[in-house]
């Protein structure tokens, strides 16, 4: 809890910071093996996540694009050989994160129709499963293609349940911090209409992804449709950028 | 703040189209509704009612005070409604916005046109009368807060309690007996995309819908009508809505407390 | 302070106040945290008959623009009551010039722990709506904010709360309600870091020696210690009992 000591001495931890020669925590959050990992808290960018956004101006040289952060993303026309209009979902990788915050991205490509759901993005791993096993499962049982963003935005394309996808996301994101997960969603998706929709029945990938790989195939390494970060398994796993930027936790 | 639009509008006509809705709703369907009251000491009435994830409060408090001078034996009958800064991302502080004077005005037309209130019963003497205010805090935003808003403050309403009045004041904390009503008021809000209308609007669907059609209505009559938007609606339309409106209103009217 | 000589009861006889309790002791609260869909974080609290809800949105965009600061986050703070809040008459919509004060000096209470440095040029909106009031909302409020902070994963370097005291009868009595208020010879709602033992929030109205004070201060720090655990209480509820849609339910 904010404010609660996680060291008796003066240490270099995520989210938590340093009074009188002692540690505190700042977040609500799972102490374990010296790091601290919140249960909750906005999404904070890393250069290499893959993000899903929403295009929310045409700019002269490039796009503004809506990606749940308090700062603006910009996609510049450079980067990309789609053109995109207002409102447009995109899947894109973050390239670049300067000191008052603002996001560069690049790789983007277009979504097709479908629907976006916000969840927090440090529930987002655990959306994802261990080695994609979570999410897999929610496409299966749905015959959606989702594309997950490691900022909290998952696009569920158009398909034959995508309410049922949206309602066993909804409930991983309620769950996130629990054992048994992924019985319980796999249970709740069979009694709830979710039929097997095996790999060959999911809709046709997005046009444009060029050198990235079908859906289907997302795993370690390369751009999967996952916002996973490299080396992450599911669970809290962060990308360790630590020690804190200077303006943090001191 | 411009809102970034969830479900794009042709999504949802689409969806619209072959007969569903973003949440596998029928089109005459309600979200889960649960309805609260009666739960709080100071106001004279208090109601909670929510629509899916949408949460209204309702509170009622009587005062003493001059009745209008073209109705001197009336009493005063007065709603507002606060669209809370803490109820979602798109409201913000500062004066009554031209949507939230719309609310309260469309829920106390609903209730003052159905006259279950006898406002006539509120004389007490010359130049003074019992005033009922009717606040609704709209706490969580989640679409059709009109519904929830009339729903909330019906069943406050029906929670309601009137105050011992000594010598032309109000006694407060003594109560003596219910506010009597003379039947229950409620409201079904339409919305409308191209051709097709569906009842109870999420936000979702409001973002991309054309307009929305309310109508209150009492066991025997319409009593208040409001179209809310840009779009247009059909006299076919409207008469088939009603029709919608008169089925649903049993269940709501269910749901209330007696 | 400020009630009419002529209906004062009498607020402590045999060392119990006119609700019972004991002059250390404070009235039940109940915290039930995560009660919106919409807000970033929120948090109902119920402390004696006052019912206090809170939202927080943020971090994000700063709006407008000019606000912004480039080194840290902006807090904004709105402190309300509901019309139908009060015993007496029906209020008017709106913060009034109370309100406006409390918001500022919430405000203020909490710029001190929200480690804004994380979030520059951006805002972090703490809503406060009192639904009901029974003396002692202010301290409510701080306590019931703090809580959604935290919900919405805001770092802080403290959870904090505030608890009011006073004077009746010559005794230094905590948690005073709304009677003691008004007929009480004084009032001090304290707001307090736990951590630290550091103070956030000070007022204080009507007349004290220098001991009283000090009593009213460590009667206030014991309370905090006390309000703090249930605080813990309502986030930890929050995550053993998880739901996906969230209802404020008030019985």
């Amino acid at each position: 809890m904010p404010g609660e000591m996680v060291s008796d001495k003066a240490d270099r931890i995520a989210y938590a910071f340093v009074d009188n020669g002692k540690t505190y925590s700042t977040v609500v959050g799972l102490f374990s093996d010296g790091k601290l990992v919140p249960l909750e808290g906005p999404y904070e960018p890393l250069a290499e996540d893959m993000i899903v956004g929403i295009v929310a101006e045409v700019k002269f040289s490039g796009y503004s694009v809506e990606m749940n952060t308090a700062y603006t993303a910009f996609l510049s026309s450079r980067e990309i050989r789609e053109r995109y209009s207002m409102g447009d979902a995109i899947f894109a990788c973050v390239s670049m994160i300067d000191e008052v915050r603002s996001t560069e991205l690049s790789d983007a490509h277009k979504l097709p129709s479908g629907r976006l759901v916000k969840v927090s993005s440090v529930k987002v791993p655990r959306i994802i499963g261990k080695k994609n096993s979570m999410i897999d499962m929610i496409k299966a049982a749905t015959g959606c293609e989702i594309f997950v963003g490691r900022n909290g935005y998952v696009w569920i394309c158009d398909g034959a349940n995508p309410t049922l996808a949206e309602k066993a996301i909804r409930m991983i994101e309620a769950q996130a911090h629990t054992t048994g997960l992924t019985d319980r969603v796999s249970r709740y998706l069979k009694e709830n209409g979710g039929k097997d929709y095996s790999p060959s029945h999911v809709p046709s990938q997005p046009q444009g992804i060029g050198s990235q790989q079908g859906a289907q195939q997302g795993s370690e390494g390369g751009h999967s449709p996952y916002g996973s970060r490299s080396g992450g398994q599911g669970g809290f796993q962060r990308h360790s950028r630590y020690p804190p930027r200077q303006h943090g936790y001191r | 703040m411009e809102s970034i639009n969830e479900i794009k509008r042709d999504t949802l006509s689409a969806l619209l189209a072959s007969g569903k809705r973003p949440d596998n709703r029928g089109m005459h369907d309600y979200r889960p509704i649960t309805v609260q009251s009666g739960m709080m000491q100071n106001p004279d009435g208090a109601a909670i009612a929510t629509i899916g994830k949408s949460q209204v409060m309702a509170g009622i408090k009587f005062d003493v005070a001059t009745p209008f001078p073209d109705r001197p034996t009336e009493g005063v009958l007065s709603t507002s409604a606060d669209l809370l800064p803490l109820a979602s991302h798109l409201f913000e502080t500062g004066p009554p916005s031209d949507e939230s004077i719309e609310l309260a005005r469309v829920v106390d037309r609903g209730i003052r046109s159905s006259n279950i209130i006898d406002l006539n019963s509120f004389f007490l003497a010359e130049a003074k009368v019992l005033a009922l205010y009717i606040d609704i805090f709209v706490l969580d935003h989640d679409g059709n807060l009109i519904d929830c808003s009339a729903l909330a403050a019906m069943a406050a309403l029906l929670s309601t309690r009137m105050p011992k009045i000594e010598g032309g004041k109000i006694i407060r904390g003594e109560f003596s007996g219910k506010l009597p009503l003379k039947g229950k008021v409620v409201t079904s809000t339409f919305g409308k995309l191209g051709e097709r209308y569906f009842l109870d609007p999420s936000l979702d669907e409001e973002a991309g819908m054309d307009c929305r059609l309310t109508l209150a209505t009492t066991e025997k009559h319409l009593c208040a009508g409001q179209k809310g938007g840009w779009g247009t609606v059909s006299e076919r339309d409207i008469m088939t809505m009603l029709d919608i409106a008169n089925e649903k209103a049993k269940e709501l009217r269910a749901l209330l407390p007696e | 302070m400020g009630g009419n000589a002529a209906n004062k009861p009498e607020l402590l006889k045999n060392g119990k106040r006119v609700d019972g309790r004991r002059v250390d002791e404070l009235r039940p609260i109940k915290i039930v945290a995560r009660v919106l869909n919409d807000a970033d974080g929120s948090a109902y609290v119920e402390w004696g008959k006052n019912k206090i809800l809170a939202g927080v949105y943020g971090p994000s965009e700063c709006i407008p623009r000019h606000d912004q600061s480039l080194y840290r986050a902006i807090v904004k703070c709105r402190y309300n009551m509901a019309p139908f809040s009060g015993a007496e008459e029906h209020g008017r919509s709106g913060p009034n010039r109370r309100s406006k004060e409390l918001s500022k000096v919430i405000r203020e209470a909490f710029e001190n722990v929200i480690i804004a440095e994380s979030f520059p040029k951006t805002q972090i909106e703490v809503f406060i709506e009192v639904l009901q009031s029974d003396g002692g909302t202010r301290c409510a409020a701080v306590t019931a904010a703090a809580v959604a902070l935290a919900d919405a994963g805001i770092p802080m370097k403290d959870m904090i709360c505030a608890c009011a005291v006073g004077k009746i009868e010559g005794e230094v009595v905590v948690d005073l309600g709304k009677e003691e208020d008004n007929f009480g010879e004084s009032d001090m709602p304290i707001a307090f870091s736990p951590r630290t033992g550091d103070v956030l929030l000070f007022q204080m109205d009507g007349l004290l020696t220098k001991e009283e004070l000090a009593r009213g201060i460590e009667l206030a720090r014991g309370a905090s210690e006390k309000i703090r655990a249930i605080q813990f209480e309502a986030i930890k509820k929050v995550y053993e009992e998880p739901r996906e849609e969230r209802f404020l339910i008030i019985k």
